[in-house]
């Protein structure tokens, strides 16, 4: 599936400010209200089901990848958003290590589509050391974007 | 005066009415006396071959069929009633009323592959399909319809009994295949996939193949010579009907499903459905094809429906009834003596059946991604031949276009074949990569996720939830087997298998892809959380039991 479909200049994040996992995920969120892809009386619904999913489990995975997700209906549609801290914060990863690259989709309840696919086909092309080096070194989004 | 001469003849038609009446009884009890030994008998044998071989259900229930017919056991004069089996005046042995009911279990069995073909899927995996499937095809007919030449049983290929021994040699069974891969864990292999598409299609194709023949031994029965400028008439008349049927029935499909689904009723709109799969069955053998291609369109033009789960589970009962059945009176229809010096034939016609799937649909692997060993995999796995090939052989005695000896080769072949295939596929699957290229196999190479829980409910609740969580995802799921649910799981290049036995979960995938299958079970997982969380606040389930009864013994 092309990833570039849910993911534009719009909603590709750099030099997040925020240095907690909360902090982080709350800091896409309000980057992507601004953008206008969730309405801003959305945000507490959304932020609360991101964090739901993140207490069943950590979304923090290997290598500095986090890909935090929730499924809502107050999102009509797949909302994706991809965000890098290059210093990487703690994530509760499973291998232990500072998470750096974040991918957050929020994906309508009742809606079927591809967004746990979305999620998995953008963190397999993470996947290949080379990609991740050479996005945490990217100066401009559309440089981001050409990467994946 | 005109009283009195009234009463001997109102006597008579009294006498006759009453003797008929007896007649009618004593027919029907034979009747139902025999479908009880019927049932019995395919049910235990069904069960011995499953329990002591770890062979097909069908095999025991054809060895059953052939064991209590009216060539065999069913003959046996029983004191104070006769043989139950009595062999029936003609070629075919077994009462009208039995064979009815095998062809009411043919067309069951029509409609419910036509319903399991999904047609999307169908269209999407053409390429590897198409070409493996018509391979096999191709050469299975023409080796088959090529024995009746050899053996001096039709004069031409354009005899019946050629065209006949060629139908019935095309079509693969692939329940037994997609049973031994997916307990090895191969059913997402290439290879897998590779079978189970060509499989679709070869069914498609053989239904296609057969009633153009059906048309062509009708023609010739008539007493038409055929020649190419007929057959191609045939052929276009067959292929016509066909396409003619199929368009009407993707047009109205949806509508009927949109219309039904009104009803609320999921007992209603499956007995509608399969009414109308009846309909066009009749439809089918008046326009002269034969009936289950009437019923196979009816399944196919509805697999593209929401309507589909409910039906296949819905008529999941009639199937299990009336199935062993079908085995069992195709059995029956055996007529040892026919066989007699037919041995070596049927021997040689099995033989050319396997060469012509392994060589059929292996030579054209060739020419995709497999290797040699890759190829053989694919092959091995179009081996068997099951309930197409009787299907076909039945049309073709009850027509009188083959006789009771080529019956008897097409039943020794389907066996043969059944119980050859298993080890041959199982060695063929074993070794490395069947796949060219280095970075292909690697990425072919298959990941395996075995989920454990408390109990099999539980694993069958979870397992219908990912299954659930797949078709979200946009992902078409077919169930390949409900014996030990295994269901196989694809979307545009991704082929992901799931099987369900007792208290395991177990997913294969490609590695290339298994970010995309672990993560969707993931999070079906994790949704478990929520729901053994949402336990703990209902009702205590003793306060529950308690509320139930307290009030019974007043």
């Amino acid at each position: 599936m092309d990833v570039k479909k849910a993911i534009s200049t719009d909603t590709v994040f750099q030099d997040l400010k925020s240095t907690t996992k909360t902090g982080v995920i709350e800091e896409i969120l309000d980057l992507l209200i601004a953008a206008g892809k969730i309405r801003k009386e959305n945000r507490a619904e959304v932020l609360n089901a991101l964090l739901v999913r993140e207490n069943k489990m950590s979304t923090g995975m290997q290598h500095g990848i986090a890909i935090p997700h929730a499924k809502t209906d107050a999102v009509e549609d797949l909302v994706a958003a991809l965000a890098i801290k290059k210093e990487g914060i703690d994530f509760d990863a499973l291998d232990g290590k500072p998470s750096h690259i974040f991918i957050m989709t929020i994906s309508p309840v009742k809606r079927t589509g591809p967004h746990i696919q979305f999620l998995a086909e953008i963190s397999r092309k993470l996947n290949q050391p080379s990609i991740r080096e050479k996005l945490l070194l990217t100066q401009t989004k559309d440089e981001i974007l050409q990467l994946l | 005066m005109e009283t009195i001469l009234a009463i001997p003849g109102l006597l008579l038609a009294s006498v006759a009415e009453h003797a008929v009446e007896r007649d009618m009884t004593h027919l029907m009890t034979q009747y139902i006396l025999q479908l009880a030994v019927i049932m019995l008998a395919a049910r235990m044998g069904g069960f011995l071959v499953k329990r002591y071989l770890n062979g097909p259900a069908a095999l025991g229930e054809l060895a059953a069929g052939m064991a209590i017919g009216p060539c065999a056991l069913g003959a046996w004069h029983i004191p104070g009633w006769g043989a139950l089996f009595p062999p029936v005046a003609g070629i075919f042995p077994v009462s009208t009323e039995l064979y009815a009911l095998a062809t009411l279990a043919s067309i069951v069995l029509l409609f419910l592959s036509g319903l399991e073909t999904d047609l999307r899927v169908f269209l999407h995996y053409s390429v590897a399909g198409i070409v493996v499937g018509t391979g096999g095809l191709l050469a299975s007919f023409f080796l088959g319809a090529w024995c009746a030449l050899l053996f001096n049983v039709a004069d031409s290929l354009m005899d019946p009994s050629a065209l006949f021994m060629g139908a019935m040699a095309t079509a693969t069974s692939v329940s037994l295949p997609a049973r031994i891969l997916s307990e090895k864990r191969k059913m997402a292999s290439p290879e897998g996939v590779t079978i189970l598409a060509a499989a679709v299609f070869d069914d498609v194709l053989g239904i296609i193949a057969l009633a153009i023949i059906v048309g062509m031994s009708k023609t010739m029965a008539s007493g038409a010579v055929m020649d190419w400028g007929k057959i191609s008439v045939v052929a276009v008349k067959s292929i016509g009907f066909w396409l003619i049927l199929m368009a009407a029935g993707l047009l109205l499909a949806k509508h009927i499903a949109r219309v039904l689904k009104l009803l609320r009723s999921p007992n209603t709109i499956a007995a509608i459905c399969f009414g109308l799969a009846l309909l066009l069955a009749g439809i089918s053998e008046m326009a002269g094809l034969a009936m289950i291609i009437g019923a196979y369109i009816m399944g196919l033009s509805l697999s593209g429906t929401d309507l589909v789960y409910e039906l296949q589970e819905q008529l999941q009962g009639v199937y299990d009834f009336i199935i062993p059945v079908f085995f069992c009176v195709m059995g029956m229809l055996v007529n040892f003596a026919a066989m007699k010096g037919l041995i070596f034939f049927g021997l040689v016609y099995t033989v050319m059946c396997i060469i012509s799937k392994v060589a059929g649909c292996g030579i054209p692997a060739l020419f995709m991604k497999f290797t040699p060993r890759g190829a053989f995999r694919v092959g091995a796995g179009m081996v068997p031949r099951a309930e197409v090939t009787l299907i076909v052989a039945g049309i073709g005695l009850s027509a009188g276009y083959i006789g009771p000896n080529l019956f008897g080769v097409a039943v020794m072949m389907a066996m043969l074949t059944t119980v050859a295939a298993p080890p041959m596929i199982l060695s063929a699957f074993r070794g490395g990569s069947g796949v060219r290229g280095e970075e292909t196999a690697q990425e072919q190479e298959l990941s395996t996720a075995v989920l454990t829980f408390p109990s099999a409910d539980m694993a069958e609740f979870i397992c219908a939830r990912i299954t659930r969580a797949f078709r979200n995802e946009e992902f078409f799921v077919h169930m390949l087997d409900s014996d030990v649910p295994t269901y196989q799981i694809r979307k545009e290049d991704m082929a992901f298998s799931i099987v369900q036995d007792d208290v395991h979960i177990t997913i294969s995938m490609p590695l290339q892809y298994e970010h995309v299958g672990r993560l969707i079970v993931l999070e079906e997982v994790l949704a478990l959380k929520d729901l053994l969380d949402s336990a703990k606040d209902m009702q205590s389930p003793d306060q529950m039991g308690t509320d139930l009864v307290s009030n019974l013994f007043v």
